[in-house]
């Protein structure tokens, strides 16, 4: 997998693109561990690169979204492939992220 | 927040009991919990629950087999007031009879009705129970009554804010038959956060190991071929080839065969039946593991294995099988199956290249062992967080 990292309007943007999945994960929880901070905890997780993740994969989500929110921010998923949506709707995580459309649409969520 | 969790707890023997014991210990460590309070049954006389660790309350609340489980827990939800509830159960968690095993089911319901969220980690679902095994069918008419009411007591089940099953087929089945809406997958987690085994990248030794019942459509000739031609190619690296395990029932004397058939070909080791306590060396010793199947029913718990212990995996290139082991997050390297020239390839791709064979048993392992609990309580505590702000949104200010 893809990990590229970009700063859009003061706002980190992160681009995934390939499989997301346990041996991928790591990475990008070293990634919100390291640089959400109370001054930088807004962040947009693009996944429109990302056909597959599993529940590893979703586990980093939930991770840098507690990560953001405990410092005052959020994450804010976006562009998610079809069978990338199933799987947030089957394990409810949908309820639980602030989903957009588009990466312009995420960015206006904050 | 101050979390109830209904279950069995050790020392109870009740079922769920050590998936409770590892779920509550994670939970209360996490900063968002003030307290978790248990609500576990009853114990034989004589035995004691052990002091509860820190953040922890264990009350004994119901008891297995009785028939007023749900009234009582209701009663002791409402005496210690937490802001949410969550059921660790399944079917059979209340009793062990039809009657007190299904009115102990409505207790999610009946604390619901009492104006507390209410989540429940449904291990099964009465669809896919062995009525029989589990004790409720005692001949098929009985079965069928059991059935009908069992449809009834999940209805009541999902009448809980959130249900969650660990399985996929189970959110199927209950959106298709009873229509529910509130019904999540979660992960089950794994109970240890182990670290994982020591990874030697560059051993002394080839060690090449396959692990099964051997003769049906595990068949060890084109690995030996291969295991020749390797030889041939590594004259400076000393190898070695593992069978390690027994006939296939339906194949008896295979291996004696194979052992008289291939005689002449030095470093090959049969083990003979493994016992349990030397499965963990069989698997660590080896360099790489090999499957030799020729067809394939689904995924292989061999794989599983390989992965717990950090192994690479050399599979063959068999029908949907490459695409079952990638969607379970497995990796290998793979060969054209009865071809010994391909295994022989698929071996020294990984063999000529240490930080493959590390990269790929580590996906292995990290597959093999899923996601910890401790994040599989964040989950929970996040859909819980959900419905308390959905509630408090409600409230009129």
């Amino acid at each position: 997998m893809d990990m590229n990292v970009s700063t859009v309007s003061g706002m980190s943007v992160i681009t995934l693109n390939g499989r997301f999945d346990a041996f991928e994960a790591p990475p990008l929880i070293k990634w919100f561990e390291d640089n959400v901070t109370k001054d930088q905890a807004h962040v947009v997780v693009d996944l429109g690169g990302v056909g597959f993740l599993d529940s590893a994969a979703l586990a980093s989500l939930v991770k840098g979204m507690k990560r953001c929110r405990e410092r005052g921010g959020d994450l804010v998923i976006c562009n998610l492939q079809q069978a990338v949506r199933i799987i947030f709707e089957l394990t409810g995580l949908n309820r639980a992220f602030t989903i957009a459309e588009t990466r312009e649409a995420a960015l206006n969520a904050f | 927040m101050r979390i109830a969790i209904v279950s069995t707890y050790p020392p109870s023997r009740g079922s769920l009991n050590e998936y409770a014991y590892y779920f509550v210990d994670h939970m209360r460590q996490k900063p968002e919990i003030d307290e978790v309070i248990l609500l576990v049954d009853e114990l034989p006389e004589g035995a004691a629950y052990p002091t509860p660790p820190e953040h922890v309350k264990i009350i004994p609340a119901w008891k297995f087999g009785a028939l007023d489980n749900a009234m009582r827990i209701r009663r002791a939800v409402q005496e210690v007031n937490p802001d949410a509830v969550l059921f660790n159960v399944q079917f059979a968690t209340f009793a062990d009879t039809r009657v007190a095993g299904a009115v102990g089911l409505t207790a999610p319901a009946l604390v619901k009705q009492a104006g507390y969220p209410v989540v429940v980690l449904l291990h099964n679902i009465m669809e896919t129970v062995d009525l029989s095994k589990a004790g409720f069918g005692a001949n098929v008419i009985m079965e069928r009554v059991t059935r009908t009411a069992g449809d009834m007591f999940t209805r009541a089940i999902l009448s809980a804010d959130l249900v969650a099953v660990t399985i996929p087929k189970y959110v199927e089945i209950l959106e298709a038959k009873y229509g529910a809406t509130n019904v999540i997958l979660a992960p089950h987690g794994s109970f240890q956060d182990a670290p994982p085994p020591q990874f030697d990248p560059n051993p002394s030794v080839l060690r090449i190991m396959a692990f099964g019942k051997f003769g049906t459509y595990k068949r060890v000739e084109v690995m030996i071929e291969a295991f020749k031609l390797l030889r041939e190619q590594l004259p400076g690296t000393t190898l070695e080839l593992v069978i390690a395990g027994t006939d296939s029932p339906n194949a008896a004397g295979y291996l004696e065969s194979m052992k008289q058939t291939y005689a002449d070909v030095p470093g090959i080791v049969y083990t003979g039946y493994v016992a349990e306590e030397d499965v963990a060396r069989i698997f660590t010793e080896a360099t790489i593991v090999v499957f030799p199947y020729n067809s394939t029913t689904g995924s292989s718990g061999v794989l599983h294995q390989a992965g717990n212990y950090a192994r690479p995996a050399v599979l063959p290139d068999l029908g949907d099988f490459a695409e079952l082991i990638r969607e379970e997050g497995y990796t290998g390297e793979f060969f054209v199956p009865e071809n010994a020239a391909s295994l022989a390839e698929a071996i020294r791709r990984y063999w000529d290249n240490p930080e493959k064979r590390q990269a790929d048993s580590m996906q292995n392992y990290l597959s093999s062992v899923g996601i910890p609990i401790s994040e599989v309580v964040d989950w929970y505590l996040l859909h819980i967080e959900r419905l308390l702000e959905a509630r408090a949104a409600k409230q009129p200010s």
